[in-house]
């Protein structure tokens, strides 16, 4: 026999069986091409000239990590569905006289060929797109591009390493697949699976109660660190419950519908809830995925989006003066000499300084109950009773707000910022304070960044009642109070930066222990990580919806082959043509938008969840966030409409 | 009148880009009386099924006419033809034709719904004919679930439950073994004796000396016929089994 016998089958089968193979070989390419990319950008190195690389690399790195996990699951299950179909004409080749160690060796010339050309091409797609991506990331985070192209050497050899992994691992389950069955078997293959659905009650039961559970957990998770903990869990409950609900719930439905006589036995119900069940059946984990990623790729791009959108805002809110300085442990004295400082600092760097804001406080990390606060331990910062205290001595208060208030020993002022306290006294173990005024404003709250937990500002007569308490909850106080000192400044961002950076200076100079900082000098910081994460976000959108291409397009085919031979027999019997499209497309219809409609409610759900994790990345913006939601589940539907139209004619194509 | 008239049916198949022209039928014509048994009967590519296809206005004929009750099935337009199959004629096939997603009884009940009768009325219509089938016991089942016999006999109760002025048969007997096939064609003679017309197409001599009428095509036209009148069923079976072998062997028509 010629030797290359198995190579020339090999091609000859993937080129009749094109229509399901080469939109496989186009996803493997682009899969392929993304994931090279992404390490690509992970190690090249031109991001080593950003100031903040370090976090942007983390991100791409995650961004590579994704990519990978999910290419191997996806082109998996791509695998498992093309090798399902081909069953029969591996049966004919065992009965033929072709040994099941010769169709071994068929696939894996197979194999090779696609390993090969979809290596070789994702990879020459990815060098060649590489500049154009770093282009775009630097675009993206408003750095100045340099020059140069570079391949690196780690990011092919990984990209190689890892899709002639997924290759290998589809061989083997292919191989195994052929191996484990009789020939009649495989004749069969593509034919099994036609009984009747159970209903499964206890799994749709499962799936209502595990989604019943994600959806309480995202409408009533209020604090953001709460929220940043258990998103992950409803986020997997969601998931289950998505798929329980598809595989099971679906089937159960439609079954209490085939119950009711009168509704059943009418035209349309009749044809549409009769299909409808084995549709599900065979699709509905197929739809759950799709619904899981469509939603992935609306939260991704929503959230990424809005980040980016909003990243000024962020910084505004994150930094509320021009300048901030913030020092430890200092004595009044010292004090004394770093205002002086910073105002010759502000001379010498020719402008004025507006709204400036300066007070002395100590903080205490501190778990509420009711009225009474305990010491945080450092288990304790992801709690979500976790309460941060400031006290402020009354001097300081009087002196920031004008004022001439006088406060006895064990007496108290209360400004709430964030939380409730009833009662008129607060309980720090055995140390009592009498709440003597709730305060109705404070200057202090224009400083305060998005809370992501509870705060109190407490007004105490001297420091010696801050330390008093701070030993009754026994923490390891320090001798002196901090210092915060905010401005505006009247000057561009060239003198704020350097303002900073002088000021930088002259905090070490005095020798305390602090840091000075701005909107304006962590701008490139904040834009080099959410412009990162918003770059990831459009990867990964894109990776998802080629994804879910892919599987609607798998979809139409296997749904017109089943449908074709039901097809005929319904016009035989006496339907008429366009009846028979009309009751087809309302199922495919149904089948194909299910999916979308799940998504968004998912999302609908999520919505305040997302807006408290959002709080994290100090986005405030919740209408920001909700257009960009609208404008991402409008464009995505979109997209999803064109993409349904077009594999709409592949499917009609096959049934007429 | 008769039920059934079929005048001067012609038949061309032409390849798409206007080749070869096959001829199915070159000059078909008879007629089939209100509860007569019809069995046709010819070789593979005598052209016996694109004349029930004809017949059954899946199919147009390239010249010629059938009428049925006296009305023109070409000039049913094409929107009624459905509406019209489905109230005048039964089919049963030779591979059943069940759709696998139905029960045996929503098998049976599908022209019905697709005709918009309520469901009193449909179960009302079923009872007896269930019986009379013996499938009342696998009305829950499903297709794959009951035997070649039982899924005819379903095929059958769907043809009859719309009370069809004829029953169009294409092969019935085709793929079932020969003890089913004998109790199809008992059945077969049982609605027939009731007043139901049939119309079958067979190769089967078998079933064909049940009918009481064997015409048998060749070449795209009728070449003979026998009638059966009170024979018995051996008798028509050596009739038509000799009648087969003339024609096989190229004999001249003896009418």
């Amino acid at each position: 026999m010629n030797k290359f016998f198995y190579l020339r089958l090999a091609v000859n089968n993937i080129r009749k069986n094109g229509q399901t193979y080469i939109p496989y070989v186009l996803t493997c390419i682009g899969t392929i091409m993304m994931f090279y990319n992404m390490c690509f950008l992970a190690v090249v190195k031109d991001i080593g000239y950003i100031s903040d690389s370090q976090s942007l690399r983390i991100i791409l790195r995650f961004g590579a990590t994704v990519i990978g996990i999910f290419s191997v699951i996806f082109l998996f299950y791509t695998n498992s569905f093309l090798i399902k179909r081909r069953k029969k004409e591996f049966g004919l080749f065992n009965i033929l006289g072709m040994e099941k160690k010769h169709i071994a060796r068929l696939m894996f010339f197979e194999t090779l060929f696609i390993g090969f050309i979809s290596l070789a091409a994702g990879i020459l797609a990815g060098i060649l797109l590489s500049k154009l991506m770093i282009l775009l990331l630097f675009k993206i985070i408003a750095f100045k591009v340099t020059f140069g192209f570079e391949i690196p050497i780690s990011a092919i050899v990984a990209t190689v390493a890892l899709f002639c992994g997924i290759f290998l691992l589809n061989l083997i389950y292919n191989i195994c697949q052929v191996h484990l069955s009789k020939p009649i078997e495989l004749l069969k293959g593509g034919n099994v699976g036609e009984k009747e659905p159970k209903t499964k009650w206890i799994m749709a039961s499962i799936g209502a109660i595990c989604l019943g559970i994600g959806y309480y957990i995202a409408l009533t998770t209020e604090s953001p660190l709460t929220a940043l903990n258990i998103f992950f869990v409803a986020v997997i409950l969601v998931m289950i419950g998505t798929y329980c609900l598809f595989t099971a719930g679906s089937i159960a439905v439609l079954k209490m519908l085939r119950k009711n006589k009168k509704y059943y036995y009418k035209l349309q119900h009749f044809i549409s809830v009769s299909g409808m069940i084995y549709r599900m059946k065979q699709n509905a984990v197929g739809l759950a995925n799709i619904c899981i990623l469509s939603t992935a790729v609306i939260i991704v791009l929503s959230t990424t989006i809005s980040l980016y959108v909003g990243v000024e805002e962020v910084l505004r809110t994150r930094y509320p003066k021009d300048i901030a300085v913030n020092v430890d442990n200092i004595s009044d004295k010292l004090a004394d000499k770093l205002d002086a400082a910073i105002e010759d600092q502000i001379a010498k760097a020719g402008t004025v300084k507006k709204e400036a804001i300066s007070y002395r406080y100590m903080s205490l990390a501190a778990i509420q109950n009711g009225t009474s606060f305990t010491a945080a331990g450092p288990d304790n910062y992801s709690y979500n009773k976790l309460t941060i205290v400031y006290f402020i001595p009354l001097a300081e208060y009087n002196k920031m707000e004008n004022k001439f208030l006088s406060l006895s020993n064990g007496e108290a002022l209360l400004y709430v910022l964030k939380g409730d306290v009833y009662g008129d006294t607060v309980n720090f173990k055995d140390f009592k304070l009498s709440i003597k005024e709730r305060l109705a404003s404070f200057k202090v709250v224009e400083l305060t960044p998005t809370l992501l937990y509870n705060c109190y500002y407490i007004v105490v007569d001297d420091i010696n009642t801050i330390k008093q308490v701070m030993n009754s909850l026994e923490v390891n106080a320090m001798d002196e109070l901090s210092y915060y000192y905010g401005f505006d400044v009247d000057g561009d961002s060239n003198v704020q930066i350097n303002l900073v950076k002088s000021l930088r200076n002259a905090i070490k100079n005095i020798g305390v222990n602090g840091y000075v900082d701005g909107p304006e000098i962590e701008r490139e910081s904040f834009y080099s990580l959410y412009g990162g994460l918003f770059f990831l976000g459009l990867f990964l959108g894109l990776l998802f919806i080629m994804a879910t291409v892919l599987i609607i397009y798998y979809k139409q085919i296997v749904e017109g082959y089943n449908d074709k031979e039901r097809f005929e027999i319904m016009q035989k019997v006496g339907m008429s043509h366009s009846e028979i499209k009309r009751s087809i497309h309302s199922q495919v219809l149904t089948v194909f938008f299910l999916p979308l409609v799940a998504a968004v409610i998912h999302i609908a759900f999520a919505f305040k969840v997302i807006t408290k994790l959002l709080l994290v990345f100090y986005l405030t913006n919740i209408p920001l966030f909700a257009l960009c939601t609208a404008i991402t589940i409008l464009v995505f539907a979109i997209f999803y409409i064109i993409v349904y139209l077009m594999t709409a004619r592949v499917y009609y194509r096959i049934v007429s | 009148m008769a039920l059934l008239e079929v005048n001067n049916l012609k038949k061309i198949y032409t390849t798409r880009f206007g080749g070869n022209a096959v001829q199915a039928l070159a000059n078909v014509s008879f007629s089939v009386e209100q509860g007569e048994y019809v069995a046709i009967m010819g070789e593979s590519g005598s052209g016996k099924t694109t004349l029930l296809n004809i017949i059954a206005a899946l199919d147009k004929p390239t010249s010629g006419e059938v009428l049925l009750n006296g009305k023109s099935i070409s000039s049913i337009s094409e929107k009624e033809i459905s509406a019209f199959r489905r109230d005048n004629l039964g089919f049963v096939f030779q591979d059943f034709n069940l759709l696998d997603t139905f029960s045996i009884q929503d098998n049976i009940f599908l022209p019905l719904v697709l005709a918009g009768k309520p469901y009193n009325e449909m179960d009302e219509r079923l009872k007896p004919i269930a019986k009379k089938l013996g499938i009342s016991d696998i009305l829950g089942k499903y297709p794959y679930e009951v035997s070649g016999g039982q899924k005819q006999r379903t095929a059958i109760a769907r043809a009859l439950i719309t009370k069809p002025k004829l029953i169009l048969a294409d092969e019935p007997t085709g793929a079932l073994d020969s003890r089913a096939a004998e109790g199809l064609l008992k059945i077969f003679n049982e609605i027939n004796d009731e007043g139901q017309t049939i119309l079958m197409v067979t190769h089967s001599i078998k079933a064909a000396s049940h009918a009481k009428r064997v015409m048998f095509i060749k070449d795209g036209e009728v070449f003979h016929q026998l009638y059966k009148a009170s024979m018995p069923n051996e008798e028509m079976y050596k009739k038509i089994s000799d009648t087969l072998t003339m024609i096989a062997t190229g004999g001249a028509r003896n009418e």
